[in-house]
């Protein structure tokens, strides 16, 4: 089957027609673009599987996965075939709604379960995996050429990405350093920046803000001048969730960490400084004048479906739910246009906390080696640009993808502003939180005192204080601080 | 009174076989739930240990550590006042409506029989689900609910998302799932109840009033305990609403047992303390049963002897 | 019922439709949202007139959820069937452990009795949270982990205690002097108990049982951290429809009429009993 097809792909990645005509040709033999991308990556695969690595020594093999329902999991799914192909392997795959997933996930490592042998995700999560002994250190594939194939190449992930993921296990320990274990290999990510409705920018006569107070005082404007429209969409829901997305990229931005950590590796809260505090300030006045109503349960969902309903004006949150609020059927796709934001008026260039879905190898894995072969497929260039391209794929992690044309032409048509978002916050984008097994616990409270302070049940500072108060009381009691 | 059963003459040609006979037909089902007491005991264990999943190499005993932590915890102990208050709140919401339903439904009519199907549908909703409707159905801009607030005149009602209102949501929720357990398993009994005390009430003249205080309200005491029973036991470990209406928030408005004990399992993954927690909870729920069964036997005892 | 004035009639005529509206409101509601996109759910504001769309029964039966880039395999119809499955063959676990033991409970009064009944019911007072950890490392060592053995075993934790707990109720309900009479006229124990008891405490039995399967069906935490995603009941399956790329709240609502739907028509079916024959009073005289 697809012989044909298959052969106008290969000519198609041996450079020898073009991809327009490629497509038409792929279409006269009735093929849709989609299935004809899987075909064009069954030929790049191809081209993978004549670069000298032994791709069949794990023929025969299956591995289980435990997946998100999530878009990078689905373009995974739609390739699969093209990876069971190259290395005879079998791939099965245990699907999880987000809502669950991470309760699913932490119920099968810490029970000592072998069913999985890898799994999806967040870098958060693998500082409670890691120590807890649930995961392994993918280093030793990584460098090790007789596991690894020659094409992998490691270096082209973005490097702020790539070293979020790795930590040397030591609460506090700076992400990235040398001795650090990379505990899981990017495969996704999210920064955070604005995304707006242009739309209503335009009826408003708004123009982008490019710090807080400009944030603040655009979220007002919109909400006076847009009927029935609420000016700046935030996470507020009593969960770490709210913390890490906009809310931690401004205060980072201002040069604020979430804690100090002392010579002798103890650790301190670090929230209740000057500056933080007044960053506080604004930031919880913005969500009482110009907010969501209901902005202390708004999650992810609320406050992607408000953008993609024109309820909100803008957000400052993932920019790939912009992304998705652009497309299917949202009231507002086609609308929604993206920036790069510095919150600090200092600050030369954005620095997004980013999210990470990355995938993880089981300790308790079976066949390690074989399933290191399905991890350096999945998040190999190859799949990432297919993805990319023909999927929802998005953001990348690979520096190889952005620069590829035809991705940057599909972002550009579709999502004004994105690439050039990219780009620009790129360099500044990695994790801005302090690595250490509470970071559940103080987040989490943290969201609760910001709930506090919008509904005026406690003042800024007292709030900050009664925070960093607690926070150092569990880190002592943890034996961290 | 105590049993009917002895004293019977007819008994006594099967006493061997008697002797055993009770705990032969009850046995399965203890041996049953009694593989559960395995994990239960490792959880007691659990929760006299530090063990935080995350730091596996500092696992030990550490004895009533956790529970003395409680003490000092304000955390804690307003998750014990907000889970008192909630499961407070929602049995009586949930016994007054689900009585007054049942009264009303009492007469045998296909009208009425119908009726009390339907409002079961509530209760046959996953009350994950339902609150995940119920919060868009809030939702300041689409939801339904916050447009007819609106329209009588409630101006920016915020339901589970403000401190003030977001306990209010979350019982209304609790009492649209729940009270037609309670309706079903009191109307059971309302129309179980004998009718001679009735008839003779009603042929003396009795006021209305007096015959459902004394005659129907004391008969229909052991339903009454038993729907108390389970939806208390329930409603103090309420979790799915409230989770999925609010996380526990706004502030720690409604920061309950469960969902200290699943943020601390399962985010956290502070074992010992979540256990522990559990371990209370477990407790009250253990006091209050047998209180309400205490009562239940009494009261079945006495409605029997009267009757 | 004749001296009902004509106020109480109105009285209680506004009382049974303000229930029926409280009650009934929000099924209505998500009725209508089910043949719905979020393009008109999400209207500001809301209203009940729309174009109906079957898509999302459409695309819960045949498993098929057209996205914008993609066509997604969602697996409600196997969550249907599995919740079916756990909530049927677990309450009639429930039933055959609980109604015997209920039995000799309400009849048989013997020296623990009332100990082993609180036990039992006791297990009800466990936070499900608490065993599970542990459950769940036992049944990866007895090799329970994943099956639906194991599911059911652990969800009589749900029905049983509520099944004994009811049953034996009506069974002291009933008097104890027809029994008697059979077992006088030379009749064994265990002809007593399924000719006569049986009978007499069917309508308690069907209730009972009705409500440990809607129990049981509405859990969803077990199934969850025990099984895999092919053993997944409804109240999991539906979560999926929380996506990514946005809550898709026509098919939550759909799912939600469809996992209705078995359950109904149960409580339909058995109504003879749970309504209407739940009366004993006929019996007591």
């Amino acid at each position: 089957m697809y012989e044909k097809e298959k052969k106008l792909a290969k000519s198609y990645i041996d450079g020898k027609v073009s991809r327009r005509s490629m497509l038409r040709g792929m279409a006269s033999m009735g093929v849709t673009a989609s299935t004809a991308g899987v075909l064009v990556n069954a030929a790049a695969t191809q081209a993978l599987a004549q670069n000298g690595f032994d791709w069949k020594k794990y023929s025969g093999t299956t591995v289980k996965l435990l997946l998100n329902q999530h878009p990078y999991a689905d373009a995974m799914i739609a390739n699969l075939d093209n990876f069971k192909e190259l290395t005879g392997m079998d791939v099965e795959y245990d699907i999880f709604p987000e809502d669950v997933y991470f309760d699913k996930v932490t119920a099968a490592l810490s029970s000592g379960s072998s069913e999985y042998d890898a799994f999806m995700t967040g870098a958060y999560m693998t500082w409670t995996y890691g120590p807890a002994g649930w995961i392994d250190d993918l280093n030793e594939y990584i460098g090790d050429d007789s596991k690894t194939n020659p094409d992998y190449n490691w270096e082209d992930m973005l490097e702020g990405v790539r070293k979020s993921c790795a930590w040397n296990g030591q609460p506090g320990g700076a992400l990235g350093s040398d001795d650090a274990k990379q505990w899981c290999i990017p495969w996704g990510y999210e920064q955070n920046n604005l995304t707006y409705n242009s739309r209503m920018f335009n009826e408003a006569g708004l123009t982008v803000p490019t710090n807080i107070d400009e944030l603040a005082s655009t979220a007002a404007e919109a909400k006076a001048k847009l009927n029935g429209v609420y000016g700046i969409g935030v996470r507020g829901s009593r969960s770490w969730a709210t913390i890490h997305p906009g809310f931690l990229s401004a205060y980072a931005n201002f040069g604020q960490k979430d804690l100090n950590v002392s010579d002798d590796g103890m650790l301190s809260a670090a929230m209740n400084t000057d500056v933080s505090r007044n960053m506080h300030e604004k930031w919880v006045k913005m969500i009482q004048d110009s907010g969501a109503p209901d902005w202390s349960t708004h999650t992810w969902y609320q406050a992607g479906t408000d953008l993609g309903a024109g309820k909100s004006a803008m957000i400052f949150d993932a920019d790939i739910l912009g992304y998705f609020m652009n497309g299917g059927d949202n009231a507002e796709a086609g609308n929604l246009s993206f920036a790069p934001f510095a919150a600090n008026p200092e600050a030369k260039a954005p620095t997004p906390n980013i999210w990470i879905w990355s995938l993880a190898m089981a300790n308790a894995s079976k066949q390690k080696d074989a399933t290191w072969y399905f991890l350096q497929w999945a998040s190999g260039p190859e799949h990432a640009l297919f993805g990319a391209t023909e999927m929802d794929f998005v953001n990348p992690v690979r520096k190889s993808v952005w620069a590829d044309a035809g991705f940057r032409s599909r972002l550009d048509k579709n999502y004004p502003g994105y690439v050039e978002m990219h780009d620009i916050s790129a360099p500044g984008a990695q994790i801005y939180f302090t690595a250490q097994p509470l970071f559940f616990d103080l987040t989490t409270e943290w969201a609760a005192t910001l709930q506090k302070m919008v509904a005026n049940e406690v003042p800024v500072d007292e709030g900050l204080d009664q925070l960093a108060q607690s926070v150092d009381r569990q880190l002592k009691e943890a034996g961290l601080g | 009174m105590a049993t009917s059963t002895t004293g019977d003459p007819s008994r006594r040609k099967f006493t061997i076989n008697k002797k055993y006979l009770p705990y032969l037909l009850s046995l399965p089902a203890l041996l049953t739930c009694i593989g559960i007491l395995i994990p239960f005991f490792t959880a007691v264990a659990y929760s006299l240990q530090r063990y935080r999943l995350s730091q596996p190499w500092a696992q030990k005993y550490n004895w009533g550590e956790n529970y003395i932590n409680f003490m000092t915890d304000p955390s804690f102990w307003n998750t014990l006042k907000v889970s008192m208050t909630y499961a407070f709140v929602t049995v009586g919401v949930e016994l007054l409506l689900g009585l007054g339903i049942a009264l009303l439904l009492q007469k045998r009519t296909r009208f009425n029989n119908f009726v009390s199907i339907m409002l079961l549908m509530p209760l046959m909703t996953a009350p994950a689900l339902a609150s995940l409707m119920w919060k868009l159905m809030t939702n300041p801009g689409f939801g339904v609910l916050s447009y007819f607030a609106e329209t009588i005149g409630i101006e920016d009602m915020r339901w589970a998302s403000d401190p003030s209102t977001a306990m209010l949501t979350v019982v209304i929720v609790d009492v649209w799932v729940y009270t037609p357990f309670i309706m079903i398993l009191l109307l059971a009994g309302l129309r179980s109840l004998p009718r001679q005390p009735f008839e003779a009430a009603e042929l003396d003249a009795v006021p209305r009033l007096f015959v459902f205080w004394r005659i129907t309200l004391p008969m229909l005491t052991p339903f009454l305990l038993t729907a108390t029973l389970f939806r208390v036991i329930e409603s103090i470990q309420q979790f799915d609403i409230i989770y999925a209406m609010t996380q526990g928030g706004p502030g720690d408005t409604l920061t309950v047992f469960q969902v200290e004990a699943y943020l601390n399992f399962f985010q956290s993954t502070n074992v010992g303390r979540s256990a522990a927690l559990l371990m209370i909870l477990w407790a009250i729920t253990y006091f209050l049963s047998n209180i309400f069964i205490k009562n239940w036997l009494r009261l079945r005892e006495k409605a029997r002897g009267g009757a | 019922m004749q001296k009902n004035s004509n106020l109480e009639n109105v009285l209680r005529g506004v009382a049974i439709t303000a229930i029926i509206l409280f009650f009934m409101f929000p099924i209505l509601w998500i009725f209508l949202m089910s043949f719905q996109t979020n393009e008109t759910i999400l209207r500001v504001p809301p209203s009940p007139f729309f174009e109906p769309t079957l898509t999302n029964y459409r695309s819960l039966i045949s498993g098929k959820l057209e996205g914008s880039t993609a066509t997604l395999e969602i697996a409600f119809m196997s969550n249907l069937y599995n919740s079916l499955f756990l909530s049927v063959t677990s309450v009639t676990v429930g039933l055959i452990l609980g109604v015997p033991a209920a039995y000799a409970f309400a009849r048989l009064k013997f020296r623990g009795s009332e100990d082993i009944a609180f036990t039992l019911l006791s297990f009800r007072f466990a936070p499900p949270l608490l065993v599970l950890l542990p459950l769940t490392i036992y049944f990866q060592q007895i090799g329970l982990a994943d099956t639906y053995g194991g599911l059911i075993w652990v969800y009589q934790l749900i029905v049983l205690p509520l099944i004994l707990w009811i049953v034996r109720g009506y069974f002291e309900d009933i008097p104890a002097d027809i029994e008697y009479a059979y077992r006088i006229a030379g009749h064994s124990f265990w002809a007593t108990f399924r000719k006569i008891a049986l009978p007499l405490a069917g309508p308690g039995i069907a209730a009972a049982g009705l409500l440990a399967f809607i129990f049981a069906w509405n859990n969803f935490i077990f199934a969850l951290v025990l099984a895999s995603a092919d053993k997944q009941p409804v109240t999991v399956g539906a979560l999926a429809f929380i996506t990514a790329s946005g809550i898709n709240y026509g098919q939550i609502a759909a799912g939600i009429m469809l996992s209705i739907a078995p359950t109904f028509a149960l409580a339909l079916y058995a109504q003879r009993y749970l309504v209407e024959g739940l009366s004993l009073g006929a019996v007591k005289g």
